[in-house]
């Protein structure tokens, strides 16, 4: 990657103009009249002094391992290379971790000391929707931008009716697609690779989350295959110890494909019980956020099982010959962490440099440091490349990506199962994501299939 | 048929792992009239030491190492629960219910605490033991036999601490302190070493029941939550300081939720508290308790 100049824009205009200052003395007036002309537009400075970043994810319980860590890992991996290639407009980001955990009234008092007491200049965070859900609100009100980096329910961004006004917060983003293109993605993947199929059952934790995942599901796969019957919908609370009885209601129900947006620590002990009980030998599965468990259970995880990966966020994906973004970015986070980086090491990534891109598209509109405004009047229509391959933020502020959807398969030369390179489907971001200001559900509804 | 036997048998399992954890708190409810919140948070201890044992130190091992953990789960939980009474428990006898509750809350948090300072804010994973006890068939279907194994875990614990309860001089003493503490003072019994002795054996029920749990499920923080609220649903259900209550109870609780997940999905969790609910209405010391 190639090294960004450590000066900074103002740095150099500063020394250009006193440069050619000189030569319009010796009498060259035409270089005099473009000094001026730059000198006029450089109305601001640039601070000095580091960017405050706070970047907030789970870091102990149940959510920390799968998603929490790995996230947080991504961003001080970032944020050192940033600061190793001049920063943003040279100045340096100073990221502080901190914890997601105890609910969303911990985390809005968080947010409100951050933005009021410590002035962060940018709030990197939160995986937990109902968190997001919050938070989001006190970006305007508080005047501090908040960029959501991981939450994924659809209804963060959206409006209760169709067509909405966007954005719905003018200081908050989501720099990362919802959970519509994972459960669009998984629909029209089975659509794809397993026509025949008659026999749907999902399995959700009893919250938002998994109610809202099962939702855009359930309508997307009735509209693109009618003849499909949902044999069993479970609703098991979230970090459900036992699910054996859950696993014995599936196999009893005939289901051939079984939805679920298990994550963290479901996930994983959901399948562990699961191979136990030998349900992958009469039913696979169809996770939504599947990506970074076959990682976390190792050679166990099952084959043929289909893995929706939250946008194109693979370690195999897209391929390193063809995406050298992705092959630096696995291999720096393995070379740190002992790990392949998951989706929500991806998501880390967006979020940063999300601001990094906006900021700099601002500074160079307005002349030197943007404010909040505008900043994110600059990302707004942001099109940047992500490891994953390019990431839109569209006028509703949210995250607009392809999905990737594979089955998993041993392959030689890896500890873990990966997703079958013959049988990877990438969706575009027009096939997933809901035009802007149409409700998810109402825009699925309206597909002529 | 085949699927009605499995429904029955996950019953079962789960009612297993519901006595064991029911049980101590129902021994220290009913003998020291002591609400113990922190029953999760010991239960929680036996998880986090088995799976970091089995999972860290012998990931190689052969099964045996699993009883080591067991074991350990067992004694570590026991010692935390003995200096819990000793040194916070004790002066609470005396006080009003919200005094006990108020101490063994902040006691969760603390152990809570020091679990996350020990062992970190990381999942702990130990399935081999499930996975090498391997399946047996049963009608056509197969049944990982740790779930049995579980069950027969259960039942030795259940059937010993039944042996201690009728059979052993302090098991009677136990039983005189949880039916009339003045009348058994009276008689000369000494409380303070007993009410050690029942919180300790509580407590090593609940990292037993924590124990067996890692091989299907990670350890995580807040692992105890959980099993503390089902413990509670049990007590309700079967009565305090009965045998026959928590056994009962458990039983209700497992068979419900096992055959109510498979016809009333919808209610899976609603299920459980209206039963609770009915006792609670119609016998509210619980179907065994005094």
């Amino acid at each position: 990657m190639k090294k960004k100049s450590p000066i900074g824009r103002r740095d150099f205009l500063k020394s250009a103009g006193t440069a050619v200052a000189g030569l319009g003395a010796a009498g060259v007036l035409g270089t005099s009249f473009t000094v001026k002309k730059a000198t006029a537009a450089q109305t601001r400075s640039i601070p000095k002094t580091p960017i405050k970043a706070a970047a907030i994810s789970f870091l102990s319980g149940a959510a920390a391992a799968p998603f929490g860590i790995p996230g947080d890992n991504a961003y001080k991996l970032c944020a050192e290379w940033i600061n190793n290639h001049g920063g943003i407009l040279g100045r340096k980001i100073e990221l502080k971790s901190f914890d997601e955990a105890g609910g969303a009234d911990t985390q809005v008092k968080l947010a409100r000391k951050l933005i009021i007491e410590d002035k962060v200049d940018v709030i990197l965070g939160y995986i937990s929707s109902g968190d997001c859900k919050a938070i989001l609100p006190l970006s305007d009100e508080l005047g501090g931008l908040i960029i959501a980096y991981d939450c994924g329910t659809h209804v963060l961004m959206e409006g209760n009716r169709s067509p909405y006004k966007v954005p719905k917060y003018g200081l908050g983003f989501r720099s990362a697609a919802h959970l519509g293109i994972d459960n669009i993605g998984l629909a029209l993947y089975i659509k794809k690779y397993f026509p025949g199929v008659t026999k749907i059952a999902g399995i959700n934790p009893d919250y938002a989350w998994g109610r809202d995942s099962w939702l855009v599901f359930e309508t997307a796969i009735k509209k693109l295959m009618p003849g499909v019957k949902v044999v069993k919908k479970l609703w098991p609370k979230l970090f459900t110890t036992d699910y054996t009885a859950h696993i014995s209601a599936l196999i009893g129900s005939g289901a051939e494909i079984i939805h679920s947006a298990f994550w963290g620590g479901d996930a994983v002990t959901f399948t562990k019980q699961a191979i136990g009980m030998g349900l992958f030998k009469k039913a696979r599965m169809a996770y939504s956020r599947g990506e970074p468990y076959p990682q976390e259970v190792g050679m166990d995880y099952p084959e043929g099982q289909i893995i929706c990966c939250a946008g194109t966020h693979y370690f195999l994906y897209p391929p390193a010959d063809k995406w050298p973004l992705n092959k630096w970015f696995v291999e720096e986070f393995h070379k740190k962490y002992g790990k392949y980086p998951t989706y929500p090491c991806y998501h880390a990534y967006q979020a940063i440099f999300t601001y990094k891109a906006a900021v700099e598209k601002a500074a160079s509109l307005v002349g030197g440091w943007p404010s909040q405004e505008e900043i994110s009047k600059a990302a707004a229509g942001l099109f940047i490349q992500t490891p994953s391959g390019y990431l839109e933020i569209a006028e509703d502020h949210n995250g607009r990506e392809d999905v990737l959807v594979g089955i998993s398969k041993k392959v030689k030369g890896y500890p873990f199962p990966i997703l079958d390179p013959e049988k990877m489907a990438v969706f575009p971001a027009h096939m997933v994501n809901a035009p802007v200001g149409i409700r998810t559900v109402d825009w699925i509804k309206s597909w002529k299939v | 048929m085949g699927n009605w036997i499995i429904y029955v048998l996950n019953g079962l399992y789960y009612a297993s792992f519901l006595f064991l954890t029911s049980l101590g708190l129902s021994i220290i409810l009913g003998v020291m009239g002591i609400l113990n919140l922190t029953h999760g948070s010991l239960f929680a201890i036996g998880a986090f030491v088995a799976a970091w044992l089995v999972g860290v130190l012998g990931p190689q091992a052969p099964i045996t190492f699993f009883f080591v953990g067991l074991l350990a789960a067992i004694g570590l939980a026991g010692v935390v629960g003995l200096l819990l009474e000793i040194s916070i428990i004790r002066p609470m006898y005396n006080r009003a219910l919200e005094y006990q509750l108020l101490i063994t809350f902040g006691a969760l948090m603390l152990i809570e605490d020091l679990i996350k300072m020990v062992w970190g804010g990381t999942a702990y994973y130990a399935s081999k033991p499930f996975v090498l006890m391997g399946q047996v068939p049963i009608f056509g279907q197969r049944y990982p036999f740790y779930f049995i194994f579980v069950v027969l875990v259960g039942l030795v614990a259940g059937l010993g601490i039944w042996l201690i309860m009728s059979k052993t001089r302090v098991g009677v003493m136990l039983r005189a302190v949880s039916m009339d503490r003045e009348m058994a003072k009276a008689m000369g019994i000494r409380i303070g070493p007993l009410n050690t002795l029942a919180f300790g054996m509580g407590a090593a029920l609940a990292g037993l029941a924590g124990a067996l749990i890692v091989p299907t499920t990670p350890a995580l923080l807040g692992i105890g939550m959980d099993p503390l609220i089902m413990a509670f649903i049990v007590v309700v259900i079967g009565g305090l300081g009965s045998l026959r209550g928590a056994v009962v109870g458990s039983l209700i609780v497992g068979e419900t939720r096992s055959i109510g997940v498979v016809f009333f999905p919808e209610i899976e969790l609603p299920l459980l508290f209206l039963i609770a609910v009915i006792i609670l209405v119609l016998k509210p010391e619980g179907l065994f308790g005094k």
